[in-house]
């Protein structure tokens, strides 16, 4: 059995070299990756269904590391087991919607390996039990959403956007590997147990894991590191799905969770945790409503989710454990995945990841939807779907908090769940309301004739060009603006079953339809990658109203308090109705009644990126000043005492005339000096 | 004052003078006589210290060949009989160098003084036997020996060697 | 009985007239003698020391044979340097000033009509290419 835990990690692993090396194959890249995928899910289920409850799964052997122990063991819980299993088949389903999603991109195999080698990063770090191995896969997640998001690297954009997702996170990992290290050498090991059951030094404790807490805020986007994540759109849209919905950002609080039992006993680093957790679910959610792109109202959405989860792992209760945190990541790796899967259908519909111009076109097909409004409705909170029981375990949790005597990181933590609660279902009524009641749906001429502006212009001009999608109008035929820029629709005469509504083509300029090279394969039949996907949404679908019944496995993960229940359940009510009335019944956007200028800047993240780029240039303007100080300043001195040397030698240079009787003098008079100096001197 | 106090007192007043008027007599030839005299009442001092074979060698050496070789040198570079107004260096330089023979007389004393200068010895039997040093030069110092021998050859050749320098480049142009 | 304060009075005596000549004469054989004057203070200097009972090795008396011999072949070396600077130079004043950018000290052309001056003809050969 323990060969299934490391085949967990392995077969995702040898998916990406596979797919890697054989680069040229798109039919063989696709078998491999989605085959990949199916057996790590098969494999995860497997080691759900019987976790073997241990933590010396040996891997490589123990590294010599001379005083310090890293047997590098992996261990197979009942946490590990359901965290896997929801992981591997949110890839699963991501890597069945890329088939379709980038059918006609050329470097989908080296996608497709980017995407399993990101799973096997992801399982190793769910099944570590070692903090090395905890490190290797959140390095590997790093690097690999580097590869990802930067896929387009045709854009600028999406240069920058993986780039800056990489330094961001880059430095927040400088946090984290000096948390992990301090940790590691507290304990004089790097296994996990050991690390947990090391008693004492508090001091040194609460510096590893504080570092820990501002390591995982990379990672997870809490707030001073935030700003990377709506930028991570640039990439394709499986990627944003993978990274939000069950990778990426979750890991951090997965990371948290596997050291809670350090946490609970640590106020500090628990009140630092609840701080930027609180502020980043309310600022998160705030900035959500104003967003005019789907994808990034997402990833905000996601910013603020993520905050909710590692809320409950800073306020909970310690005799509640991880449950709650852990709940709320797996029902949000579902409905996120969906609303991600859900959106990218609807930005290859509309041709663009701006809402406006998705108006309308979310009644295309059922699956579609059906999909997004159990997505929606799961992310708002509402009663039957999973995000209702997560979310309101994390409240109740927090709530026993406040009331267990944590005082103050609880009651921040309780305030700013129920004001997210309240955003939360206001962002998603507005969103819902924009895509379900839009004009009549203008349908994409089959051919392909798309009205999308590429967004390629640098950053800077992004804030415009993401603002001229925000502009309402209700005739649809906008020239809209969105941060990726999505797939064409597939090339001629191929209309999708799915879509229901038959407009004539636009008579706009009419674009030749893409020739795309007739690929031969496995899958090369249209309708099979269209099944792909609406099979890969309706499995999130299902997942997002049946993942309660997944939870019941994990002991504390569904605990749902009346009294708080019945709060949210207004609160959402409340806001929906409030933003429904704003919305005049779904005539306009609810962000209208927004001030440009908020909503501008809401747009452009509040301004994050600007300080971002500040704070790059006052590092490399330290540096700079470093450099001038070392330099100009300190080795002035050197350089003064060479040239001081170098003048008085031509000096004497000038003055000297080879005169042997003055040399002799000199000689003489030197070894007097030095005679008389060693004759005092030297006794 | 012993009698061998006394004697050496004399000597060395006539080594020091004589030593003096080598470095400040106006004739050139003169300097090199006055080196002789000095030289050679040196070798009393010695005979006066006890050291018989030092004073002969040193009778043998310097004044045989060392100072008959100087007087050569004088003979072959420009030597005018008389006292010549320019055989010293300007006013400065011979301030200096007082300046710096007294340093060096002051150090000199200074450093050996306190160390050996509070001693006295009986000379009366000798320290030193003329054997002893004969059997310490070929025996203890045997090798040292050797390298002087090969020294004076090297000088030898060397001399020549330095001298053929103008003669060469002479013949060559 | 000897006092060795005398002898040693006396080295340091020789030793400053050595430098003394070294210094204040023009002629190099003149600053020759200063040197052997050095020399000699220091052989007075090691019979002084080695005329003591307690030395050993006879250290005294051999190592001023030594330096005597070494006295001699350092004599016989700067005598012939010398010699070849009168031929080249013309002279042996060593408070000239040679000048350097020909190879050659002006005081070469001191007495240009002596032709018979193996050091003038040693110096047109040298200056010319």
């Amino acid at each position: 059995m323990t060969w299934v835990v490391r085949l967990v990690v392995l077969v995702p692993a040898l998916a990406g070299l596979a797919g890697l090396l054989l680069a040229r194959s798109r039919p063989a890249a696709q078998r491999i990756a989605v085959g990949a995928a199916v057996a790590t899910t098969v494999l995860a289920l497997i080691q759900w269904v019987a976790p073997l409850g241990t933590g010396d799964i040996d891997t490589f052997g123990a590294l010599p590391l001379g005083d310090l122990s890293a047997p590098l063991h992996l261990l197979s819980d009942e946490l590990s087991g359901l965290i896997g299993f929801v992981v591997a088949f949110v890839v699963l389903t991501i890597q069945a919607y890329t088939v379709w999603y980038l059918r006609e991109d050329a470097r989908y195999p080296q996608f497709a390996a980017g995407v399993s080698l990101f799973a096997a990063g992801m399982l190793l770090l769910v099944q570590s039990a070692d903090l090395v191995l905890t490190l290797v896969g959140w390095e590997i997640m790093g690097w690999c959403s580097w590869l990802l998001i930067g896929h387009d690297s045709e854009r600028a954009a999406a240069r920058r956007a993986a780039y800056k997702a990489f330094m961001v996170t880059r430095i927040a990992d400088i946090a984290m590997v000096v948390g992990l290290i301090t940790l590691s050498v507290r304990a004089r090991s790097t296994d996990l147990f050991a690390v947990l059951t090391e008693p004492g030094r508090t001091g040194l404790l609460t510096f590893g894991l504080v570092c820990v807490v501002f390591g995982i805020a990379g990672k997870s986007g809490l707030v001073p590191f935030h700003d990377w994540l709506p930028d991570a759109m640039e990439g394709p849209t499986p990627v944003s799905a993978l990274i939000h919905a069950a990778t990426m950002v979750a890991a951090g609080s997965y990371v948290i969770a596997r050291l809670f039992s350090l946490y609970a006993g640590n106020d500090a680093a628990r009140t630092v945790l609840a701080v930027l957790a609180a502020i980043t679910m309310v600022y998160a959610a705030a900035l959500a409503f104003a967003q005019s792109d789907l994808k990034r109202l997402l990833a905000y959405s996601t910013l603020s989710q993520v905050a909710i989860m590692l809320s409950a792992l800073a306020a909970a209760p310690a005799a509640f454990g991880v449950g709650p945190g852990m709940g709320h990541l797996v029902g949000h790796a579902f409905f996120k995945a969906l609303l991600f899967l859900g959106g990218g259908w609807l930005a290859v519909i509309a041709g663009s990841t701006a809402l406006a111009p998705m108006a309308g076109h979310v009644r295309s097909g059922v699956v579609l939807r059906w999909g997004m409004a159990i997505g929606f409705a799961a992310l708002a909170g509402v009663p039957p779907l999973v995000g209702f029981f997560t979310k309101d375990t994390v409240i109740d949790a927090a709530l026993e908090g406040a009331a267990d005597g944590a005082g103050f990181r609880a009651w921040v933590v309780v305030v700013a769940l129920f004001a997210t609660v309240l955003l939360t279902a206001a962002y998603c009524t507005r969103a819902w309301l924009v895509l379900a009641n839009g004009p009549q749906p203008a349908r994409r001429p089959a051919n392909g004739a798309l009205e999308v502006e590429r967004v390629g212009a640098p950053a800077g001009s992004v804030t415009n060009s993401r603002l001229a999608g925000v502009a309402w109008s209700p005739d649809g035929a906008v020239v809209a603006a969105g941060t990726e820029r999505p797939p064409e629709q597939t090339s001629a005469g191929e209309p999708d079953p799915e879509l229901v509504d038959e407009t004539p083509p636009a008579p706009s300029e009419h674009r030749p339809s893409v020739q795309v090279a007739p690929w031969r394969g496995w899958w090369s039949d249209t309708e099979l990658l269209a099944l792909l996907r609406t099979a890969s949404v309706a499995a999130l679908a299902a997942g997002s109203v049946l993942g309660t019944l997944l939870l019941l496995t994990l002991p504390g993960s569904i605990h749902v308090g009346w009294l708080s229940a019945v709060v949210s359940v207004l609160l959402i009510a409340g806001a929906a109705w409030a933003v429904w009335v704003v919305a005049r019944r779904g005539q306009r956007d609810a962000a209208d009644v927004l001030p440009q200028p908020v909503r501008a800047a809401a747009v452009a993240g509040l301004g994050a990126d600007t300080a971002y780029a500040a704070f790059g240039r006052a590092v490399v303007a330290t540096a700079r000043l470093v450099v001038f100080l070392d330099r100009d300043v300190l080795d002035a001195y050197p350089r003064a005492f060479a040239a001081t040397t170098r003048a008085v030698g031509r000096a004497g240079q000038r003055t000297h005339r080879a005169v042997p009787s003055l040399g002799l003098i000199g000689v003489v008079a030197g070894v007097v000096v030095v005679a008389v100096l060693g004759v005092t001197v030297w006794r | 004052m012993t009698t061998r106090d006394i004697v050496f007192v004399v000597v060395g007043v006539i080594t020091a003078l004589s030593g003096l008027l080598a470095v400040s007599t106006r004739h050139v030839v003169h300097a090199a006589l006055w080196l002789l005299v000095c030289l050679g009442s040196l070798a009393g001092c010695y005979i006066v210290l006890g050291q018989e074979l030092v004073g002969i060698v040193q009778l043998l050496v310097y004044v045989g060949a060392i100072v008959v070789l100087v007087l050569f040198a004088l003979m072959l570079t420009r030597a005018p009989i008389g006292p010549q107004p320019d055989i010293d260096a300007p006013v400065w330089q011979r301030v200096v160098a007082a300046l710096l023979g007294a340093a060096t007389t002051a150090l000199v004393a200074a450093a050996t003084l306190p160390v050996i200068g509070q001693q006295s010895v009986d000379l009366d039997t000798p320290v030193v036997t003329t054997q002893q040093i004969a059997s310490a030069i070929f025996g203890t110092w045997v090798w040292p020996f050797e390298l002087l021998s090969v020294l004076l050859l090297v000088a030898l050749v060397g001399a020549f060697a330095v001298s053929r320098v103008v003669l060469a480049r002479r013949s060559r142009s | 009985m000897i006092h060795l304060q005398w002898p040693v009075m006396l080295a340091a005596v020789l030793a400053g007239l050595g430098v003394y000549g070294v210094i204040a004469r023009r002629n190099a054989v003149l600053v020759l003698i200063g040197v052997e004057l050095i020399l000699n203070a220091a052989n007075l200097l090691l019979v002084t020391a080695g005329s003591r009972p307690d030395a050993p090795l006879a250290a005294g008396s051999v190592v001023t044979l030594f330096v005597v011999t070494i006295a001699a072949a350092e004599i016989s070396i700067a005598l012939a340097v010398i010699l070849v600077m009168f031929r080249r130079f013309g002279h042996i004043d060593l408070t000239a000033v040679p000048d350097l950018t020909k190879g050659a000290p002006e005081h070469t052309e001191r007495d240009p009509t002596d032709r018979t001056d193996p050091a003038a003809l040693a110096a047109e050969e040298v200056s010319e290419p």
